[in-house]
């Protein structure tokens, strides 16, 4: 899988790159717009990451070049600039997502995940772990073909730790992906046990194995 | 008490005519009394030597009694006890058709007729003098209550039309707000000094008005620029909590850190929001179910009332329609509860009821009333609850920014918010 981030902040990307490249994930990165536009136009990635904010222009640029040549590349874009506009005006010209810095590199994760895999599979692509299996179009989990019930949350939460398999992932992250847009109205993080708790009581209950370890105090993970 | 500008030189000039008014009238009547006087005694006397010259030698002592019937206010009496001198002075006799004793001036004077010693009496009646000074003082009085009225009129219309350029500033400076982009307009004026005001005032909003914007617009970019290092920042503490053999120690550590740089997060966005509010970049409004609202929050803050036994009861919701601007009234509401939520105590409640002009939301919490004033100030009592700081403020904001009343108040052991639309 070959993504390309286009990003000026130095340590930034450098950080994105590492991180995606532990996730199997070749990772190119372009720090400029004219960087930017002539990578997309000589290569073709899975996945491209983009600032809007770049030193010699607007970010959208690249979307717009995309567009014209007809690629279908899942693009998210990573702004500082929070604002609706810009999200409105991303989404419409053909952006997948939209991720307002500062982010959580799990949350990064697990949506470039999901990109490519609506891209590639048009969401059809059953998402296997052992005796799971999650059809992340149905939204349906199910252990050994039995069909699990699960709760919304608990479904988002399953995704999000599998996506992110064998890396830790703080309470923090989890939590901010669970509450979406109402992240920044989280006071506190425990509500995160009470649904671990659950989904894996429901896991073991359907007889999937106990992959969820608790990392003291910080998080959890999801052991490869 | 502060009184207007033209109440008070007329309160001056009103106090000065009286007080000429109350000097001069005694003074004026005590000075026509003399005069009718001196007058008198002038005339008295000339009687007097007019009788010496023209009467006294042809004078019988037969003739007095007829004199004396047909001269009413000049008689010739015997003198009865004693030395009479020369002398005037002032005597009541009866006036027989008034009945009434009336006051008269009374010249005496010795006179021989025959051999025999007489006293001459001349008498000028004083009534009418009086008559003439009541009239005289009553003339005076309306002259200058005339003056006064006069003066009053012509001060206050003239005042008024002096001082106009003045109060049109006042009232320009009265309704200038500094975060609302109104263009003050001040009247051209021939008065130099209300030139020079004008000239400073227009100095001084315009100021003012740069620096807010500059202000407005440093913490934007603040808040922009904070935002690729604190990326960077939350990356690196995510990479870093990949790569270490972990600890519980240093998992405590690490979750401390990410809890600073999610509130970091969170006074930077709320920062944001709070100068996008103020630059006027949330303008479209649309109608909105505020019930349909606030219900979806409530489910969203239930979980999180729940991690500290908080109920929430909804104890009336009626459908309800306002137009308003969507993202920001989630955001207003979503602050409440949080702030509900954030500021309770162990199994404490909530009790929330929206009518159709109000919405209130009510919390348990310390017992102790909360300073209205400073409720709403940016980071008035942050740093105590792990919160923002700014989510009143900017409640407060939105609650402006809409023409609601945001109030609170502490009522039977519970902290109210009242959202008036």
């Amino acid at each position: 899988m070959k993504l390309l981030l286009i990003e000026d902040g130095k340590q930034l990307a450098e950080s994105i790159a590492e991180y995606l490249a532990t996730e199997g994930y070749h990772c190119e990165i372009a720090s400029n717009l004219e960087d930017a536009l002539a990578k997309v136009t000589l290569h073709d990635y899975d996945c491209v990451l983009l600032d809007i904010t770049l030193p010699d222009g607007n970010g959208l640029t690249v979307l717009e070049r995309l567009k014209k040549d007809g690629k279908m590349e899942g693009v998210i874009i990573i702004s500082a600039k929070d604002s609706l506009d810009d999200r409105i005006k991303g989404l419409k010209l053909g952006a997948d997502d939209y991720l307002p810095k500062p982010f959580h590199l799990s949350e990064l994760g697990a949506r470039v995940e999901a990109v490519i895999r609506r891209n590639k599979f048009q969401g059809s692509s059953k998402i296997t772990f052992k005796e799971l299996t999650i059809d992340a179009q149905a939204q349906l989990v199910s252990v050994n073909d039995n069909t699990l019930q699960l709760t919304r949350k608990e479904y988002n939460l399953l995704l999000f730790l599998v996506a992110n398999k064998g890396r830790i992932i703080s309470k923090t992250s989890i939590a901010e992906h669970l509450s979406g847009d109402m992240a920044d109205m989280l006071d506190n993080h425990t509500f995160v046990y009470a649904h671990i708790k659950n989904l894996k009581k429901k896991l073991s209950d359907s007889g999937c194995g106990d992959y969820v370890k608790t990392i003291y105090g910080f998080g959890y993970q999801w052991e490869a | 008490m502060r009184k207007k500008l033209l109440d008070k030189t007329l309160r001056v000039y009103i106090l000065f005519s009286l007080m000429v008014l109350v000097v001069s009238a005694p003074l004026f009547y005590f000075l026509a009394d003399k005069l009718f006087i001196d007058d008198a005694d002038e005339a008295l006397l000339l009687r007097k030597n007019e009788f010496i010259s023209n009467n006294l030698h042809s004078l019988m002592p037969a003739d007095i009694p007829v004199w004396n019937k047909f001269n009413r206010d000049i008689k010739i009496e015997e003198i009865r006890a004693g030395g009479i001198r020369d002398s005037i002075f002032y005597r009541f006799y009866l006036d027989t058709l008034a009945n009434e004793n009336e006051p008269y001036r009374v010249l005496q004077s010795p006179v021989k007729i025959g051999t025999k010693s007489y006293v001459f009496m001349a008498r000028i009646n004083l009534v009418e003098s009086e008559d003439m000074i009541k009239g005289i003082a009553l003339l005076f009085i309306a002259i200058l209550a005339t003056l006064l009225i006069g003066l009053y009129f012509i001060t206050k219309r003239l005042s008024k039309r002096l001082w106009k350029p003045f109060y049109s500033t006042l009232e320009q400076v009265e309704q200038f707000e500094l975060d609302k982009n109104t263009k003050s307009d001040f009247p051209s004026t021939d008065i130099e000094e209300f030139g020079r005001l004008n000239q400073s005032v227009i100095k001084l909003l315009e100021r003012n008005v740069m620096i807010y914007k500059s202000q407005k617009e440093f913490i934007e970019n603040a808040s922009h620029e904070l935002q690729t290092p604190l990326a960077a920042f939350q990356v690196k503490l995510d990479t870093l909590a990949q790569q270490l053999p972990f600890t519980s120690e240093l998992g405590k550590t690490l979750s401390d850190l990410n809890d600073s740089v999610s509130r970091l997060n969170r006074i930077n966005r709320n920062l944001l929001l709070l100068s996008r509010i103020e630059n006027n970049q949330y303008t479209t409004l649309e109608e909105i179910r505020i019930d349909e609202i606030l219900k979806k929050q409530i489910d969203f803050f239930t979980e999180q009332a729940e991690e500290n036994n908080i109920s929430i009861h909804l104890k009336y919701a009626e459908p309800c329609i306002k137009r308003a601007n969507p993202t920001l009234l989630e955001i207003g509401v979503s602050n409440l509860l949080l702030n509900a939520v954030r500021h309770n105590q162990n199994n404490g409640q909530i009790v929330i009821s929206l009518y159709q002009h109000t919405l209130s939301i009510s919390n348990t919490g310390a017992a102790a009333v909360l300073q209205e004033e400073k409720l709403f100030q940016r980071f008035s009592q942050s740093g105590i609850t792990g919160g923002s700081g700014l989510g009143l403020s900017i409640v407060k904001k939105i609650s402006d920014l809409h023409g609601w009343q945001l109030a609170y108040k502490f009522e039977g052991e519970m902290h109210i918010f009242l959202l008036s639309f």
